[in-house]
């Protein structure tokens, strides 16, 4: 069983490797069916991680239009150094940080409060899939997201997408280092001090709600 | 294997992804045993964790997927050729299938008209179409004719019916026999008359004659 399974997974992934040529090669030929199918696979996450990097929900629009125009534009460019998930998030991590650079020229950095409601807020805390949750319940679960979601907001860039890339989007620390061009050693080191930051700032919140 | 608090507060992040060794494994499980600060520590991180993990998935809004669609296509198609081709291709497709029915429909009558006895088969003499031939004799008269080996070149005009109008001797001997034979064996051959465009004319014709010998 323990060797089955390491055969079963390089297996899976020559296979899912072999899928992705195909995908490229048509890709790159033009054919709009094969974008069709890039943009309902990746449209979902990279508006996820764009949103989790920008300040609000419509530059978040912006900058993934911006991240897909690119893709188009430099799919003939793709060379397979890296795997197709890896080439996307490196494009939008970049597009969302160069948008946010931009963004911080314009406005000066407001000061972080937990009660302050962020913009993307808005509709984006669904409730939780719990039926049996009583309304308390599901309200407090609601404000614990808001929460948590603005302690993340509130991080300084390079921690937050190091963060955001490992927890929400569950990505390996080799994964991470490829699409951020960094080393694992700085993966590790920057996620350790963004869990540590978001653990003091979500502290306060913490003691108050167990009052 | 008994590190400090510090220490092993360090690992915690490794220890959440399941990325420490297995001796490090073995010195948090140690250390926490004992250790209640630190064991509190780390279920704030679990909890952080969780919570991160919990958060609901941001989608796309349907208009900016619709848009994103949009763009991607105007993109495909931004340039002359991509913009030919669809106009070519708009204009082809209503007609492929009609034009298609109507080519095999065609084929298969021929076919079958073909096969049939539809077109009785014909079986005059092909009319050449060239566009200028000239009298061809057809028949030499059987009349004995002597030139004592020598080789008589004569000029024959032949008229639209392909009948003999007149002729000239343009080299050789010639007696007043000879030219009476001569009279006979010209006057009852038998000629094809010249045809321009397909269509009998007057032409001319020259005839190598040298000794005839007619036995019987």
């Amino acid at each position: 069983m323990g060797i089955a399974r390491p055969v079963s997974v390089a297996i899976e992934k020559a296979a899912e490797g072999s899928r992705e040529a195909a995908l490229v090669a048509e890709l790159q030929g033009g054919s709009e069916e094969a974008f069709s199918y890039l943009l309902a696979v990746y449209q979902n996450p990279v508006y996820n991680l764009v949103s989790h990097i920008v300040e609000s929900g419509s530059d978040a629009a912006d900058v993934t239009q911006g991240v897909f125009i690119k893709v188009f534009s430099g799919i003939r460019y793709f060379h397979a150094q890296s795997s197709l998930r890896t080439w996307i998030y490196r494009i939008a991590i970049r597009e969302a940080s160069n948008h946010r650079r931009g963004w911080l020229r314009r406005k000066l950095r407001e000061a972080f409060s937990l009660d302050q409601e962020p913009e993307l807020s808005d509709g984006i805390f669904a409730r939780s899939s719990i039926q049996s949750e009583t309304p308390y319940e599901i309200a407090e679960c609601s404000e614990r997201q808001r929460t948590v979601q603005r302690a993340l907001a509130s991080l300084a860039q390079p921690y937050r997408t190091v963060v955001v890339l490992r927890e929400i989007e569950d990505m390996p620390y080799d994964e991470i280092a490829e699409v951020l061009g960094i080393s694992e050693g700085t993966v590790k080191s920057r996620l350790m001090r963004g869990r540590e930051l978001l653990r003091r700032k979500l502290e306060g919140y913490w003691s108050q709600s167990h009052v | 294997m008994f590190e400090n608090c510090t220490d092993i507060r360090g690992l915690f992040s490794r220890y959440l992804d399941g990325y420490c060794e297995s001796q490090e494994m073995k010195s948090i499980r140690f250390h926490l045993r004992y250790c209640r600060p630190c064991t509190q520590e780390l279920e704030k991180y679990q909890t952080i964790q969780a919570d991160l993990r919990g958060l609901p998935r941001r989608r796309i809004p349907p208009e900016l997927s619709l848009a994103l669609r949009v763009r991607i296509s105007q993109q495909l198609h931004n340039n002359w050729f991509g913009c030919w081709r669809i106009h070519i291709e708009n204009f082809l497709k209503p007609l492929l299938i009609p034009t298609s029915g109507g080519v095999l429909a065609a084929t298969i009558c021929f076919a079958l008209l073909l096969g049939s006895n539809f077109f009785p088969p014909v079986h005059r003499p092909d009319v050449p179409l060239a566009l200028v031939t000239p009298p061809r004799l057809l028949e030499l008269a059987p009349i004995n004719f002597n030139t004592d080996d020598d080789q008589l070149v004569v000029m024959t005009r032949v008229n639209a019916s392909g009948q003999v109008t007149s002729y000239e001797v343009v080299s050789g001997d010639i007696s007043p026999e000879l030219r009476n034979d001569l009279d006979r064996l010209i006057y009852f051959s038998v000629f094809a008359p010249a045809t321009t465009f397909g269509t009998p004319t007057n032409g001319r014709v020259f005839l190598s004659v040298s000794r005839i010998t007619v036995r019987g």
